[in-house]
């Protein structure tokens, strides 16, 4: 699904991010990345939607290497891995129902069945009742469950959440970790950015960041998870 | 996303404003541009189907002599065409161009109706090329029967003077008017391409944002160019009726000068046909000064 084969990332400043790093993701898994701030999580984000391009080594998502995507064929590759942004990227001048329903349009979801996508989509993250407010208007963890609203609207097949419970008190961030639980259920791989080391045990992969280097470990319920994957049924998100 | 077009159109409109009043006055003048072209092609044409020279003929010439003249202009062979116009022709031609004016017609004047007696009977010949113009001119010159003036100069008209004076004029208005629509057009598209960029450039987070969504940058795109597409709407309905008006009002001026030359009022037809040049070239000038300001952003 996801393999990073000797990726190194270098930018301008001289500064080496990422150090001949490589991994592999398999489909339905739920992965934590975790690393202190600045260690590259969301550089890795970045990568695997070509938002910037890898100093050397190679990123295949999928199966396709994505140094082959064109720029015209790169809204493909941004379908398929959304990311779920530290700064949530929700657009200020629309209504939460707006940015969602932007997503979908992006996405070409038929116009008809937008509403009804978006209605589930709220309920689903729980803020129905937010629908007509604008971004000022939503306080931290509401914000995140609308970027989470936007980012699976479109129904990718992996969804990479930086930082998603960084701002967050611990229950409000529990509730957002138990909704990404809930996304990966329907056997959409999930990625996890986060300093916080309290939720490695809930992975089924750990990949940890450190001055440019990866370390994978081996979770402890990776048992369960494997199970989880062989379920073939996609519930619908 | 004509709502977001709006929307942008609603957010800014004063920059709305100035797009289309560039671009509503560089329509106007391709529109009066073309009228004016199209007058004075006709006018050209029109004296262009008429004889080159007219020769006088006294009034007690008889048809042989006519005839021996006819004979030796065809002689020099640089003649196209020369045709006898009677008196009572001539009084026919008379009366078609002044129409029922009775003060020119004589019928209200104590010096009576104009007869085909006090015109004068005509030769109105057509040369090959300029080359032959001074050959058949000579034998006209030299023609007994063209009648003189009292200061004995022979009764000979050259319209021909008179075209090169018109092609000349029609020549330096179409050079002069392309020239201005040019700089019209350029000045059309440099605003609406700065507008353009400046809203592209106020919304680029909001941009990028789309994109790494997975947004094509034609789904990007499209409100700006519906936006554009509405300036030139408005504009070429405002050009058309600006345009409208200015011949509305000059018609019974125009039509008094050029009678006989050119039917007015312009017919609707026409003027359809204008309103679809001006439409049409709004949208292409409007679309590539779109295209042209957000590829740019596009493609960061």
């Amino acid at each position: 699904m996801i393999q990073f084969k000797s990726v190194t990332k270098k930018f301008p400043t001289g500064n080496t991010v990422l150090d001949s790093v490589s991994f592999h993701i398999h489909p339905g898994e739920f992965v934590v990345i975790t690393g202190t701030s600045g260690a590259g999580k969301t550089t890795l984000a970045r990568l695997m939607i070509k938002d910037i391009a890898p100093s050397s080594g190679e990123i295949t998502i999928d199966g396709e290497d994505i140094a082959k995507t064109k720029p015209k064929h790169l809204h493909a590759l941004r379908r398929k891995v959304s990311v779920i942004f530290q700064d949530y990227k929700i657009i200020p001048d629309k209504t939460v129902a707006e940015n969602i329903s932007l997503a979908l349009q992006i996405a070409n979801f038929p116009p008809e069945k937008i509403k009804d996508r978006v209605e589930h989509l709220l309920n689903l993250v729980n803020i129905t009742e937010k629908e007509n407010l604008f971004p000022s208007q939503l306080s931290g963890g509401e914000l995140q469950r609308a970027a989470i609203a936007r980012a699976i609207a479109s129904e990718p097949v992996i969804l990479f959440a930086d930082e998603p419970t960084g701002n967050l008190d611990s229950q409000t961030a529990s509730g957002i970790i138990k909704l990404l639980q809930k996304i990966n259920s329907t056997r959409t791989t999930v990625v996890i950015a986060t300093h916080n080391q309290d939720f490695v045990n809930l992975a089924s992969q750990h990949l940890h960041l450190e001055k440019g280097k990866i370390t994978s470990s081996i979770p402890k319920n990776k048992e369960n998870n494997k199970e989880r994957t062989k379920k073939s049924d996609k519930k619908d998100v | 996303m004509f709502k977001t077009a709006l929307k942008n159109i609603r957010r800014s409109p004063y920059q709305a404003l100035s797009a289309i009043f560039v671009l509503s006055l560089n329509l106007f003048v391709i529109a009066i541009f073309i009228l004016v072209s199209l007058t004075t092609q006709i006018i050209l044409t029109h004296f262009e189907t008429k004889p080159q020279i007219i020769a006088y003929l006294q009034d007690d010439v008889t048809q042989d002599r006519v005839n021996q003249l006819i004979n030796s202009l065809n002689l020099t062979n640089e003649v196209k065409e020369v045709k006898f116009v009677s008196k009572d022709e001539a009084l026919k031609i008379y009366k078609q161009s002044v129409g029922n004016d009775p003060l020119l017609l004589g019928t209200v004047t104590d010096l009576g109706e104009v007869t085909a007696d006090i015109l004068p009977a005509s030769l109105e010949v057509s040369v090959k090329s300029n080359q032959s113009f001074d050959t058949v001119a000579e034998v006209l010159e030299k023609a007994e029967i063209v009648s003189t003036t009292p200061q004995n100069k022979k009764e000979i008209d050259y319209p021909r003077d008179v075209i090169d004076e018109l092609a000349r004029w029609t020549r330096a208005i179409r050079t002069g008017g392309l020239i201005l629509v040019f700089i019209l057009t350029l000045t059309s598209i440099t605003t609406i391409a700065t507008i353009i960029s400046l809203k592209i450039s106020s919304r680029r987070v909001e941009i990028n944002t789309m994109k790494l969504i997975g947004a094509k940058g034609w789904f990007i795109l499209k409100p700006y160019l519906y936006e554009v597409g509405l300036y030139s709407l408005i504009a070429s309905v405002i050009s058309w009726l600006i345009t409208f008006i200015v011949l509305l009002y000059s018609t019974p001026f125009l039509a008094n000068r050029l009678s006989g030359i050119i039917t007015l009022p312009v017919p609707p037809l026409t003027l359809f046909g204008l309103y679809l040049v001006l439409l049409a070239f709004s949208f292409i000038l409007a679309l590539f000064s779109g295209i042209f300001a957000s590829i740019r952003f596009l493609r960061r």
